[in-house]
């Protein structure tokens, strides 16, 4: 019961939807389309009516000669040809005509005038000549123009008013002069002629609504298959690319397999639940196990059992949180006990229902860069006590001895240990750049940051580097005063870096020379510079003033001292400070050295 | 600051090389008199018959060490009050924070100048209260 209703239904809705599709068919059409194929069509006609009109002209004429005026007769043909004549030119223009489309209105309307003078030159023929000819020609004429009249219903039936203009121009004298005859029987004749007219204007109508909707139909179809053809070309194409991505996808699949293969470091596939599934080669030489031993038993077989609680926790947290893991440090025994610590990044691959199915797990050995990070702190260690303290002695030995609260010592003799007081305390720089670097390097270094005048700056380090000058016989100048600035810095690491500066000028200056020491505005910045007056800066070294173990002259490093760090140590603190440094050569010769610190408030 | 010039010292320090230096250092350039122990757990009953104004700790010293040494003075009544200098090759910021808010008197980084070591320690005794 049930089913058969919802046959019907189906059925009936299926009707009523063929027939809209009909009409949405029939909405397709372009209307300049189906005008066009009607114009094509009238014209495709017109030899038709040409040559009706030609031939029964002909037989008129031969008939109607010597009953009437010759020359009459004779220009009324005259007319028929003149009018077949311009019907066919009317037609070769159509043919030749390169846009058919656009320009069919116009054509339309050439037609309909054509066949207004078609219609004419009959109607011309009945008015003229019907009133004056015997009873058999008057039936002659008038079964011709009932002929003629017929006719046009085919010929123009893709164009209900054109019909309706050609027919008028037949029958409107012919029903004129049948109604002016004067008998009675005309009289009737002439009243069936509207009639007649009304009927073939009726058929005429209904055969241009058949044309009309067949011309649409034609067109909607037309435009159906093409956009079905653009259909099926894009779903080729889509097919085509989606071929192409699976290729892609297989390719890139095939890919990664290999990364993992062949990468360098652990790759573990893991379920779910801790099992391990697959396991690379570079799994198997690390930890000492053939990949048959570990897949399908559980990964804790690579964790310290101590550990193991730790590492319930922490993979309960990994498929609770389905994100990946980084820098996890794996206490991890090999096969033959000896444990590993391996650093570990693992992720969860997640479903489209968001369902964890896999974990890959990637291990990398650190056990022997832990190892060195332990040894370079125990010698970071080493350097700064167990180098200091001999130092301490050495050099405070020497200094009491040059300063001379041990008495007066021998000339020569007291210039020797001037020199070894010196290079131990070259030897301490270098020592203490070294810790420097190694502090900051490791990101221990910490600044105590404090808001401070670069006046006072200038001022300080020209009384802390004094001895310097002395030393080298070269002069510090402060050059202008920036009074109301304040910057925020480490004085101790500011002055470290000016320390470095100034002895870099003091070193280079010529004996006698001046080293000015300026501080100025520099946009938001202030800018602290120390300006030397001596060689300047090779062109080869500018490149490299701020590395590490850099003096432009290898020479100069033994002449001066130094110990290549103090540049290097410059810039890292002062970029710490959020500043800049750098440097330029200056016009007539030497050097500036320049540092910028954020401008503070005080507030 | 106190109302007497700094006049006698106690260092303690395991080299003796060093010990040396800071004695001629203190003595000669100072003019101050000086007591050294080599051996930090004898240091506490060495202060007790010195009676320094003031004393010099080495940080590093086996057994015992400055730190360690401090903080049991810090115990004592007869030793709590008396301000301490540490010297040190290798005390990192936070240690020597810590110490200065243990109540250490300053700090002094080795390798210092023997030249103006006593005038260092003259500048921390003028601080004190």
């Amino acid at each position: 019961m049930n089913h058969s209703t919802t046959a019907n239904g189906t059925s009936r809705s299926l009707e009523v939807s063929t027939k809209a599709v009909e009409a949405e068919i029939r909405d397709r059409a372009d209307p300049r389309q189906v005008l066009a194929d009607r114009v094509a069509h009238l014209y495709r006609q017109m030899p038709i009516a040409i040559g009706a009109t030609f031939i029964a002209g002909a037989i008129a004429t031969y008939e109607l000669q010597g009953r009437f005026l010759q020359e009459l007769v004779l220009i009324w043909w005259a007319i028929v040809v003149t009018f077949s004549a311009t019907a066919s030119l009317l037609l070769y223009a159509y043919y030749r005509s390169p846009d058919k489309v656009s320009s069919a209105p116009d054509w339309l309307r050439w037609l309909a005038i054509a066949a207004l003078g078609n219609g004419a030159s009959w109607g011309l023929a009945g008015g003229v000549f019907f009133r004056s000819l015997s009873d058999e020609h008057q039936l002659f004429l008038g079964f011709l123009f009932a002929g003629m009249a017929s006719v046009g219903v085919p010929v123009y039936a893709a164009s209900w008013p054109i019909f309706a203009l050609y027919a008028a121009g037949i029958l409107g004298p012919f029903f004129y002069v049948l109604l002016t005859f004067g008998n009675r029987l005309f009289i009737e004749i002439a009243l069936l002629v509207p009639l007649f007219y009304a009927v073939n204007v009726v058929i005429a109508y209904r055969l241009t609504q058949v044309f009309l909707s067949g011309y649409q139909l034609r067109h909607a179809y037309g435009k159906l298959t093409q956009d079905h053809r653009t259909l099926n070309q894009r779903l080729e194409g889509q097919l085509v690319d989606l071929e192409e991505a699976r290729r892609q996808v297989e390719a890139s699949g095939r890919k990664l397999a290999l990364f993992a293969e062949r990468a360098p470091i652990a790759v573990l596939e893991l379920q779910p639940d801790g099992t391990v599934s697959e396991v690379n080669h570079a799994a198997e030489l690390l930890f000492g196990y053939a990949a048959v031993e570990l897949v399908g038993g559980h990964v804790k077989k690579l964790v310290r059992p101590e550990f193991h609680d730790e590492f319930d926790r922490i993979w309960q947290e990994l498929i609770a949180k389905r994100e990946s893991m980084a820098g996890l440090k794996i206490r991890n025994p090999r096969r033959d006990g000896i444990d590993l610590i391996c650093e570990w990044t693992v992720t969860p691959l997640v479903n489209f229902r968001h369902e964890v199915i896999a974990v890959i797990a990637q291990g990398r050995d650190v056990t022997a860069q832990l190892e060195a990070e332990r040894m370079k702190k125990e010698f970071t260690s080493t350097l700064s006590h167990e180098l200091r303290t001999p130092l301490t002695s050495i050099i405070g030995s020497l200094q009491l001895i040059n300063s001379g609260v041990m008495g007066d010592v021998d000339k020569e003799v007291g210039e020797l240990t001037t020199v070894a007081e010196r290079n131990g305390q070259r030897l301490l720089d270098l020592i203490n750049d070294l810790l420097d670097i190694e502090k900051i390097e490791s990101g221990k270094l910490t600044l105590a940051p404090e808001l401070i005048a670069p006046d006072d700056l200038v001022r300080e380090a020209m009384v802390l580097n004094k001895a310097f000058g002395e030393r080298f016989n070269v002069r510090f100048e402060a050059r202008g005063e920036l009074p109301g600035r304040l910057v925020l810095a480490d004085r101790k690491r500011v002055q470290q870096v000016m320390t470095n500066l100034l002895s870099n000028a003091a070193k280079f200056s010529p004996a006698g020379g001046v080293v000015e020491i300026s501080a100025e505005d520099s946009g938001a910045n202030v800018r602290v510079a120390v300006h030397d007056r001596g060689p300047g800066i090779p062109e080869a070294f500018r490149g490299r003033i701020f590395g590490r173990f850099t003096q432009a002259d290898s020479t100069a490093t033994r002449q001066k001292g130094g110990s290549g760090l103090g540049l290097a140590i410059c810039k890292r603190l002062i970029e710490l400070m959020q500043g800049r440094i750098g440097f330029e050569n200056r016009a007539g010769g030497g050097a500036t050295f320049w540092f910028d610190l954020p401008r503070r408030s005080a507030a | 600051m106190p109302d007497r010039p700094l006049t006698r010292i106690c260092y303690v320090e395991d080299d003796e090389d060093i010990q040396r230096i800071v004695r001629m250092s203190l003595e000669r350039v100072g003019k101050m008199t000086v007591e050294v122990v080599s051996d930090p757990t004898l240091a506490l009953q060495a202060f007790a018959e010195f009676r320094p104004d003031l004393v010099m700790l080495d940080w590093m010293m086996p057994v015992l060490d400055g730190p360690a040494l401090f903080r049991q003075m810090k115990l004592r009544p007869e030793t709590s009050g008396l301000p301490v200098v540490f010297i040190t090759a290798r005390a990192s910021e936070r240690d020597l924070a810590e110490l200065q808010a243990l109540g250490a008197a300053g700090t002094i980084s080795k390798p210092f100048s023997p030249r103006d070591l006593p005038e260092q320690l003259r500048a921390i005794w003028a601080k004190l209260p």
